[in-house]
């Protein structure tokens, strides 16, 4: 069992396909939502959380079915959502032992808890401040804190790191890669940005026009991808270049030296440095280069039919 | 755990029931809405008739009393018609206090957008609005039918012959008159404060929901020439139905009076149609058209 089981979810608004066919099984400990503005990352948020009903298929969260189990899911889930979402007059601390209460905690409990949340993302100082007088960061933060005061079992963060500075923005990814860390909480992170997502998932769903371009698992398919390497060497140039690709890389040859080349992935760097001292080859500069997420989004964002099985059909989760 | 020790613990307590969710809505809202210095000026307010209605009873059953006071017997009737003029000043104070309170328990959620993250957690729409009517209610009730029951309590007390046995009815009035008074007026308030953002207007918009329906019955009465148009006044058709339920002569005589199932259809239908105002609105997502 996933975190989040989607199975043919299809969801209409305004008779308008939103979400389409979107099947999937997403296990990851930090899981991240990707995709271009109106792909269909909020409406799955709240597809998950019960707002809008799926015309076609399932989705599921922890097992439970989102149409049908929405009390107990939203029992278990601590949502944070992109736009301002608050109530203005009250005292931080007295609103998020409101949401506290609300989820199930008893009021004495609550309000220990409120208090706790709100010195944990860095708000202890200015809790009995009135919300609507918190500044755009600490909004964020406060809504942070509503979201984790009753120790939910999995955190939804629409675009958490939305409208803040980057000191805001760092420090708002380092609560994000504590509460990771801390590993009682799984995390679906909802965002535009490559580098928030990339410094804090381990899995990402790439959603384009509401359809899934790309489901994978972020560390294997950095790992599956090739690795480009790139060489400034002095010496035999063309024997080095024969004796690597004896070694399955593919690989090109430049005036003054520079070798281009791709190694396949049971090759590592230090392969080519062994071969360079067998044939007296000098190697002055490597330059070796990953896919980063960037590239995984490019690619799934290029794909023409809109679904980007990669890893998941290898290993059968999607 | 300290407060100041920064370090993410889960919560591994017990949980409430959920169907005290709602309660955990109504405690708050109750809350918010009686923070405010003018709803208790208001509530006070509220009360000064039933203080005078107290000395009333006291002087109708005291000769002594009255006759310090220099007033005759005959002049204090307690009877149907003495408490469902009552029951008319405590229910259109409470349209008062309700104008007021009811923008204070909504708007200020939809002001900051808030139902996102409370509709988030394992409370329904349905859950949400019946806290708040719960308060609403709550609120309207200390104003209606519990200080007109003390009122008849009272009597019942004072009157030197057995009173309260031969007027039970005026008790079953007083309480199903404004039981349908205040849940009518919560519903409407709740409606219409769903509606509008700003407090002041929400206010007025309650007030004119009221009396401004009852002005365009009576064109149409004036016009059509027939009394159907009393089925927008409101006025007018709760006291028809608080007299009949009291068991009190009809206030404006027959050419004001309306049949009770008719009244009881156009209620009917206006709670219809807050509900439905509600439905549309209480979301924790706009759909976007197109």
């Amino acid at each position: 069992m996933g975190v989040i089981d989607l199975d043919g979810v299809e969801v209409r608004l305004a008779n308008r396909i939103v979400l389409d066919n979107l099947t999937g099984e997403l296990r990851g400990q930090a899981i991240g939502l990707l995709g271009p503005n109106g792909a269909g990352k909020s409406t799955l948020i709240n597809t998950l959380l019960g707002f809008h009903l799926p015309s076609k298929g399932k989705a599921s969260v922890f097992g439970l079915d989102a149409c049908r189990d929405r009390a107990q899911i939203r029992g278990s889930i601590g949502f944070m959502p992109e736009n301002d979402s608050f109530i203005g007059n009250m005292s931080g601390v007295r609103f998020v032992r409101y949401m506290a209460e609300l989820s199930g905690l008893p009021s004495e409990l609550a309000l220990e808890r409120a208090h706790e949340a709100l010195f944990y993302v860095g708000l202890g100082e200015v809790r009995y401040r009135k919300v609507n007088t918190y500044s755009l960061g600490m909004k964020q933060l406060v809504k942070l804190a509503q979201a984790l005061a009753h120790g939910p079992k999995l955190l939804i963060l629409d675009e958490p790191t939305n409208g803040l500075d980057p000191v805001a923005r760092q420090r708002m990814i380092q609560l994000i890669k504590d509460i990771r860390n801390e590993g009682s909480i799984r995390l679906l992170i909802s965002s535009h940005l490559l580098k928030d997502i990339d410094e804090t998932c381990d899995e990402v769903l790439i959603l384009k026009n509401g359809r899934i371009a790309s489901l994978c698992n972020i560390e294997e398919e950095r790992r599956s991808n090739r690795s480009f390497i790139e060489m400034d060497t002095v010496g035999a140039t063309e024997s080095f270049s024969v004796s690597i690709r004896g070694l399955g890389c593919e690989c090109a040859i430049f005036p003054g030296g520079r070798i281009k080349l791709v190694i396949p992935e049971n090759i590592e760097a230090r392969d080519l440095y062994v071969i360079a001292a067998e044939q007296g080859v000098q190697i002055r500069r490597m330059n070796q280069r990953r896919d980063s997420l960037e590239d995984i989004f490019l690619r799934a964002m290029d794909n023409e039919q809109g679904v980007n099985v990669q890893r998941g059909i290898a290993n059968g989760r999607l | 755990m300290a407060v100041y020790k920064r370090n993410y613990t889960a919560y591994t307590g017990t949980l409430t029931p959920v169907w005290t969710r709602v309660l955990v809505l109504a405690r708050y809202a109750f809350d918010e809405a009686w923070s405010s210095k003018i709803t208790v000026g208001l509530f006070i307010f509220c009360l000064l008739p039933c203080i005078g209605t107290l000395l009333v009873i006291y002087l109708a059953n005291n000769p002594i009393a009255r006759a310090l006071v220099g007033v005759r017997g005959q002049e204090f009737a307690i009877d149907a018609k003495f408490f469902l003029k009552i029951q008319q000043t405590q229910s259109w104070l409470a349209l008062v206090l309700a104008s007021w309170i009811a923008p204070r328990m909504i708007t200020l959620d939809l002001a900051d957008n808030a139902l996102p993250i409370l509709l988030s957690h394992p409370i329904s729409r349905f859950g949400y609005v019946f806290g708040k009517f719960i308060a609403l209610f709550g609120s309207l009730s200390l104003v209606t039918w519990l200080p007109c029951l003390l009122l008849f309590v009272f009597q019942g007390y004072s009157s030197p012959q057995p009173w309260v046995m031969s007027n039970l009815q005026i008790a079953f009035g007083l309480l199903t008159g404004s039981l349908i008074w205040i849940a009518f007026l919560s519903i409407l308030g709740l409606a219409l404060s769903s509606w509008v953002k700003w407090r002041v207007v929400a206010t007025g918009v309650i007030f004119a929901a009221v009396f401004v329906p009852a002005g365009i019955g009576a064109i149409v009465s004036a016009v059509l020439r027939t009394k159907w148009g009393l089925l927008l006044n409101i006025p007018v058709m709760m006291s028809n139905l608080w007299q009949r339920l009291l068991g009190a002569p009809a206030p404006f005589g027959d050419r004001f009076s309306v049949p009770t199932l008719a009244i009881a259809v156009m209620l009917s239908l206006a709670i219809l149609v807050c509900v439905g105002m509600l439905n549309k609105r209480i979301r924790a997502r706009e759909v976007v058209r197109g």
